[in-house]
């Protein structure tokens, strides 16, 4: 039994462990070891490529994570308060926008955007006054992170939920009987009980955008996210280049996860 | 208090207006609109023209490999999660002290939360050319392809979704309440028969989910099968990549995501269904 629990982990360890050995290599060519060195980590970071993809990639992810941790709060806030069949449109689409494949997302968001798009943009620059060049739709920045903030909402809607669950009502009507506002009770003794939940859900939400590619392959326009870079540089062959920006991003995914396991752990301790 | 419940109705209104519109704009219209497409016609410059056709859906069938591999491999690759799965998960509830348990979940869990691509990119190093066949030629083993086959999808699918197969399990073995494994071996059942007896139907909440939960992800998969498939082994998200971004044939590419989703949506509910009836709901997602 042991040996075999220690299999699984070396199983799930190894592949890991082969691409950050590989990014250290010194040789050329991305299957021989030739030696350490953090050559690649220079080249990588000094490829313009790769440090627009990086940042592009974080902008996204930031985005997605400040609205989806803002809107699935006040969503999951405002859901205790609602009963009957509104109740249960609100579930049922937390329910679908969690179950779809990603693949579909993407597909069916490029598709209905272009088209509303194309409708849009001849009407706006009709409209639109005399001598000022009229704004053009497309994709770009704005379609990604409200794709991607679709799935992140309702994981932080479901993170928040469970936590109201488990908290303390008391709390809040002891509060309302010392005769705070209600903004007061929430600010004091809601937020601060919720508030681990919301963090952890704010460092889910950047991780999943930060790694998604499927999504952002369809709805990213002409940007490039990192994921994006390493899947079309994986396409044209392995480099150590490609292990040293894939040991950067497992690396970042690691760090936040750690970040929110931790407050996770913490919630649970109070 | 009239006026109090008034405003907050207002308060929630409010506060689930943009929530609200997200689902409207980025799920209900992009989900209609697909619908809409996948009855439409192709336009000559590719893209969408307008009318009514069930063409598309006839067409479905010239794409039947995609569904087949897609509906042997997914199911498969599930049942073969679960068989590495369980007995990791029961260790980790049934046999190892609380100290350790925490942090080999985490050890467990952590994978699934990094980059699936990068994860998986890991696999063509090994599987390919210069990795384990590599190995296998100074043994003896000559020409070992081992890329691009049915079984390097297969151990990609394993590695990628077996965090999210083990946690479920892990749930439902930790809340099974353990003096009914001491009745059951009081009792004198031996502990093989404690297993199949008390021990795995009491599991059955937790390998349901776990099994919905890595067949929906598996359903519409791109990744895996980009890498470890190369061309050879391919899914209907590989098909509808190609012809969404290669021949930009929208409407048949519609056509195709409303039959993956439909049957995705037929599955489940049938599945849900099923564990429902014999064994109670279990909530644990994640």
């Amino acid at each position: 039994m042991r040996i075999y629990v220690i299999a699984v982990f070396l199983f799930l360890y190894i592949p890991i462990g082969i691409i950050v050995l590989f990014s250290f290599n010194a040789g050329r060519h991305a299957s021989e070891l030739r030696g350490l060195s953090i050559q690649w980590y220079e080249k990588a970071l000094s490829n313009p490529f790769v440090s627009d993809a990086l940042v592009t990639s974080l902008i996204i992810a930031l985005s997605v994570a400040v609205l989806s941790s803002i809107l699935g709060t006040t969503a999951a806030l405002a859901l205790q308060r609602l009963k009957g069949p509104l109740r249960t449109f609100f579930d049922g689409m937390i329910y679908v926008s969690v179950m779809v494949p990603g693949i579909v997302i993407g597909i069916a968001t490029l598709v209905a955007l272009v088209t509303v798009f194309d409708f849009l943009n001849p009407l706006l620059a009709s409209v639109w006054p005399e001598g000022i060049k009229p704004p053009k739709l497309s994709m770009g920045y704005a379609s990604v992170i409200a794709a991607h903030t679709l799935f992140t909402m309702s994981l932080v809607i479901i993170l928040v939920r469970a936590r109201i669950a488990g908290m303390d009502r008391a709390l809040i009507e002891a509060s309302m009987d010392l005769y705070a506002t209600p903004w007061r009770t929430f600010y004091q003794v809601t937020l601060p009980q919720i508030f681990p939940a919301i963090l952890a859900g704010f460092l889910l939400s950047f991780t999943f955008s930060f790694d998604d590619f499927i999504i952002s392959f369809f709805v990213a326009g002409p940007n490039t996210t990192l994921p994006i870079y390493i899947f079309s540089s994986i396409r044209r062959g392995i480099t150590p280049e490609v292990n040293a920006i894939g040991t950067m991003v497992l690396a970042a995914s690691l760090i936040l996860l750690m970040s929110a396991q931790y407050m996770l752990n913490r919630r649970s301790k109070r | 208090m009239r006026d109090q419940s008034k405003s907050g109705n207002w308060l929630t209104a409010v506060l689930l207006t943009p929530t609200f519109l997200w689902f409207l704009f980025m799920l209900i219209l992009p989900l209609v609109v697909i619908l809409v497409f996948s009855f439409g016609e192709r336009a000559t410059a590719g893209g969408y023209a307008g009318g009514f056709t069930l063409e598309h859906y006839a067409n479905l069938s010239t794409r039947l490999k995609a569904f087949q591999n897609t509906m042997t491999i997914a199911p498969l690759g599930t049942l073969l999660c679960l068989l590495v799965a369980y007995p990791l998960a029961y260790f980790l509830a049934l046999r190892i002290g609380p100290k350790f348990k925490l942090i080999l979940l985490v050890l467990v869990i952590v994978p699934f939360w990094t980059s699936l691509l990068v994860r998986t990119y890991a696999w063509i190093f090994i599987l390919g050319g210069r990795g384990i066949p590599t190995l296998l030629e100074f043994i003896g083993f000559e020409d070992v392809r081992l890329i691009n086959t049915q079984g390097a999808v297969l151990v990609g699918i394993i590695y990628g979704y077996l965090p999210l197969m083990v946690f479920p399990i892990f749930v439902s073995l930790e809340k099974l309440d353990k003096k009914l494994l001491e009745a059951s071996s009081d009792l004198g059942a031996s502990p093989l028969k404690t297993f199949w007896q008390v021990t795995l139907p009491l599991s059955m909440p937790g390998i349901a989910t776990g099994c919905m939960l890595v067949f929906i992800l598996l359903m519409g998969e791109f990744l895996i099968p980009a890498f470890l498939g190369g061309g050879k082994v391919y899914f209907i998200g590989n098909a509808l990549v190609d012809l969404f971004l290669q021949s930009r044939n929208w409407p048949f590419g519609a056509a195709i995501s409303v039959t993956l989703v439909a049957i995705m949506l037929i599955t489940v509910t049938f599945y849900m269904r099923m564990f429902n009836s014999k064994t109670g709901r279990d909530e644990s997602l994640m």
